[in-house]
């Protein structure tokens, strides 16, 4: 007769376990990070509606609250109050479920963010870290669809297949720009193999050159915080690329055709009210919120800053690594939402893309554009390699060329949108001359001049 | 008439190219949509995205305004044409008051219509800015039409102080103007017209060189200009196909014999052509309204007529260039002071029919694009 040794092992592992600092060091994390996500969400929706006022020459909300400070307050409060409404004829469980399986994934994503050397969920341990984050983004087109069948509702349906196919598209372009950003860091690498974790991003990007090394106030600056070494310098292309996909991701303007309010009323939203309206909005900030993050961390250095690295060395006291940890939190959030800032900057300003010159770009121009650029840094590397020049040469020489691809792709941009616009119109313009000349009959020639 | 049971009923199976059946949708665009500028329902037949047939159906803003101006003196009438096209009162009441003067062989004091010329201008500049505004929206763009519409308020901040009201202001009278200008409004007038052409420089940063926005409209939307002529399009839709008609030229009336336009025709007749066209008549517009200004002649303002005006026994046809083209009254009067009949030949209403060629062959999104480059108001189409 024995012991049951599983339950006595399950009984001290609880023990052991939950009562123990680290569960509580997750518990506090996770719940911090949790609110984190919704609170950035918030404050996003105030952020934008104030941002777009002030560029649109108004002055956005002013009564709730100081300069409209508790306008999200009151958003919130009023969805929750709100009646739930259904449509008679929807697919009931797709349709309930569409808002939180549109949140969750952003949620998740936010596992493998690193907000500071010491804060951070143990997500950021995975090392596939950029490849969980694909992924939860990938979730969302299924919320999307979901969403849009479920409504019974033509609009709906077009607005979520169009989603769909939107974000199926653009999630391309943006792996192939992240493998570009990977390929550094495997050139960076000692041993040659790079890293997908996105807490070794940010520990590649900073150098170990910095000037006035060795006196204690440059130290304190410039530690850890190298910003010749963000990858931004290195493929600015590649930054910009991901972006755009970032955009088109997250469905806003100017690729936010799923959710068009003049075109569709609201795409895949039109049924949903209430909180459920408020999960997808929340999940759409979300995902800016998100998105931006992984572009700091991957190309803006992620938390780095001056005085972190310095602060944060394993050898200073408790007290100094707490303010250094809240230094790498507050650089975190000043780059992320500096990006958000870009996102509603560019919500402001630009129009929309029409469905199929959203899938031209994407399919005609990003693809190549981005696997143009794997194979051009490859190459580059090899050459320079052959040469036996040092890994300096090869960022240098790397950034240079990037930054000629950005200029030629952006020049390129703006006469290929034009020409396949007009080449794509062209068969409904001959079918009207063909269709008026069979019509109407000939004419000496269109009125011009005074007929006096 | 296309009644809501066809919706459910009228499906068409089409053989596809490879023989599987494919089904027509029929998609019901408005009345309510915030992008049929006004309640115009467009029931279009869709094979995926592409449009294949369209039938617009119109009546729902009818207000019986023809009907109304038989039943009220010319003097009183003159209020309801504000509301035809409820976006350049100014110009319909011109229209109105202009065909009455025609009956009557009533020549306005030169001031009087150089008066008109200056507001009729004005009217053009804000009707054309809610026409770039609401595009750019269309569009996806939200930013224009905040900016056009804080110009608009410089308008209309000037049409309160000239006639007490921003909108329908009931400014012009069979014979004149009803008053003179408030002491220092020309000034007014010039300070508004340099920071208008301000905000044009800004404005025509955000849209015209913008590869989206030229994504969106180069290339669509077509109208052939023979095609033009037989629908009997007018205005800046027909001047962006190539046709150089503009009434202020080719049948100049008041103050246009004195004061010559420049008229802004281009070539490609396509969605973006009529937005230059429009952009450029309202830099022609502020032009206008400074040489008005700087020649504005003195004397009366009015030849008082009786306020139960009696236009003789008769009927005459007179048209403005109005913002949307040839916008015409009908006037039968049977010499009593009621009107007999006033047909408003609403541009708009006319510049519709072209709408279900144009559109074949394009896709959703294309036809919202094409809907608001052609700058319908419903309140003309329907009355």
């Amino acid at each position: 007769m024995y012991k049951v040794i599983i339950a006595d092992n399950i009984g001290s592992q609880l023990i052991n376990g939950i009562f123990s600092w680290s569960f509580l060091q997750f518990i506090i994390v996770f719940i911090s990070f949790f609110g984190f996500v919704l609170t950035s969400a918030v404050i996003l929706v105030l952020a934008e509606r104030k941002i777009i006022a002030w560029v649109q020459d108004r002055l956005g909300p002013i009564h709730t609250g100081p300069w409209g400070l508790l306008q999200s307050v009151a958003d919130v409060g009023k969805l929750l109050m709100k009646e739930d409404v259904h449509a008679s004829l929807i697919d009931k469980s797709l349709f309930l479920l569409a808002p939180s399986v549109f949140l969750a994934p952003v949620i998740a994503a936010f596992a493998v963010i690193p907000f500071s050397p010491y804060l951070q969920l143990p997500g950021t341990a995975l090392a596939t870290g950029i490849v969980y984050y694909v992924a939860m983004s990938s979730i969302d087109i299924v919320a999307i669809v979901m969403s849009g069948w479920s409504s019974n509702n033509k609009y709906s349906l077009i607005g979520g297949l169009r989603g769909a196919a939107q974000m199926i598209s653009y999630e391309l372009p943006l792996v192939l720009a992240l493998v570009g950003v990977v390929m550094l860091t495997s050139v960076l690498a000692n041993s040659g193999i790079g890293t997908i974790s996105t807490q070794q991003m940010i520990n590649y990007q900073s150098s170990s050159f910095w000037p006035g090394k060795g006196i204690p106030f440059w130290d304190f600056i410039f530690q850890g915080f190298t910003p010749w070494a963000w990858f931004f310098l290195v493929q600015p292309l590649m930054f910009v690329i991901y972006y755009i996909c970032g955009l088109a991701e997250t469905n806003r303007p100017p690729f936010d055709l799923p959710e068009a309010e003049s075109e569709l009323v609201a795409g895949y939203l039109t049924e949903y009210s209430g909180m459920r309206w408020g999960l997808f909005f929340l999940g759409e900030y979300g995902n800016m919120t998100i998105v931006s993050a992984i572009a700091t961390i991957l190309f803006l250095g992620g938390w780095s800053g001056p005085g972190v690295g310095f602060l944060t060395t394993p050898g200073m006291a408790f007290g100094w690594q707490v303010l250094g940890n809240i230094l790498g939190i507050g650089y975190f959030l000043i780059k992320v939402y500096s990006l958000c800032f870009v996102f509603i900057w560019v919500r402001s300003t630009l129009p929309r893309l029409r469905a199929d010159q959203l899938m031209q770009f994407t399919w005609l121009i990003l693809i190549p554009v981005t696997l143009g650029n794997i194979v051009v840094t490859a190459l580059i590397f090899l050459i320079l390699n052959s040469f036996g020049l040092s890994n300096l040469v090869f960022l240098i020489v790397l950034g240079v060329v990037n930054f000629l691809m950005l200029v030629g792709f952006v020049m390129i941009i703006s006469r290929a949108t034009v020409a396949t616009t007009r080449r794509a119109q062209a068969p409904a313009i001959l079918a009207q001359r063909r269709a008026a000349a069979a019509q109407l009959p000939e004419r000496a020639g269109a009125i011009s001049g005074p007929q006096n | 008439m296309v009644t809501n049971q066809d919706s459910e009923t009228l499906t068409e199976e089409i053989e596809g190219a490879e023989g599987f059946k494919t089904q027509e949708m029929l998609l019901n665009m408005g009345p309510q949509h915030p992008s049929t500028h006004g309640v115009l329902r467009l029931v279009l037949t869709l094979e995926g995205e592409t449009v294949v047939d369209c039938t617009p159906v119109i009546g729902y803003l009818h207000r019986g305004i023809e009907k109304i101006l038989e039943n009220r003196p010319v003097m009183g009438g003159i209020r309801y044409m504000d509301n035809a096209d409820y976006l350049s009162p100014m110009l319909n009441e011109i229209a109105y008051v202009g065909a009455v003067e025609q009956l009557m062989g009533l020549e306005p004091p030169r001031r009087a219509q150089y008066i008109r010329l200056l507001v009729g201008e004005m009217q053009r500049i804000a009707s054309h800015l809610v026409a770039i505004g609401t595009y750019g929206l269309d569009l996806g763009a939200f930013t224009p039409v905040l900016w056009c519409f804080r110009d608009r308020e410089g308008i209309l901040s000037l049409f309160e102080a000239l006639g007490g009201s921003r909108f329908n202001v009931n400014y012009l009278r069979v014979g004149g103007v009803l008053h003179d200008f408030p002491k220092g409004w020309l000034n007014e007038c010039v300070a508004f017209l340099d920071q208008e052409e301000k905000n044009m420089a800004e404005l025509e940063t955000l849209l015209t060189g913008n590869e989206i926005f030229d994504a969106r409209t180069q290339g669509v939307g077509y109208i052939d200009p023979q095609q033009a002529i037989a629908y009997g399009l007018t205005g800046p839709n027909a001047r962006a196909s190539g046709i150089n008609w503009d009434l202020r030229v080719n049948r100049p009336y008041m103050a246009y014999r004195e004061v010559p336009v420049k008229v802004q025709v281009r070539q490609e007749g396509d969605c973006f052509a009529r937005y230059r066209v429009r952009m450029q008549e309202i830099w022609e517009s502020i032009r206008l309204c400074r040489v008005a200004i700087d020649n504005m002649p003195g004397g009366t303002i009015s030849t008082r007529t009786p306020i139960a005006l009696r236009p003789p026994r008769g009927e005459t046809y007179f048209a403005i260039e109005g913002s949307k083209g040839e916008l015409g009254i009908y006037f039968i009067s049977d010499g009593s002071e009621y009107p007999w009949r006033a047909k408003i030949r609403g541009p708009s209403f006319v510049n519709l029919q072209i709408i279900p060629e144009i559109l074949r062959g394009h896709k959703i999104s294309d036809v919202i694009a094409i809907l608001g480059s052609t700058d319908l108001v419903l309140g003309e189409v329907d009355r």
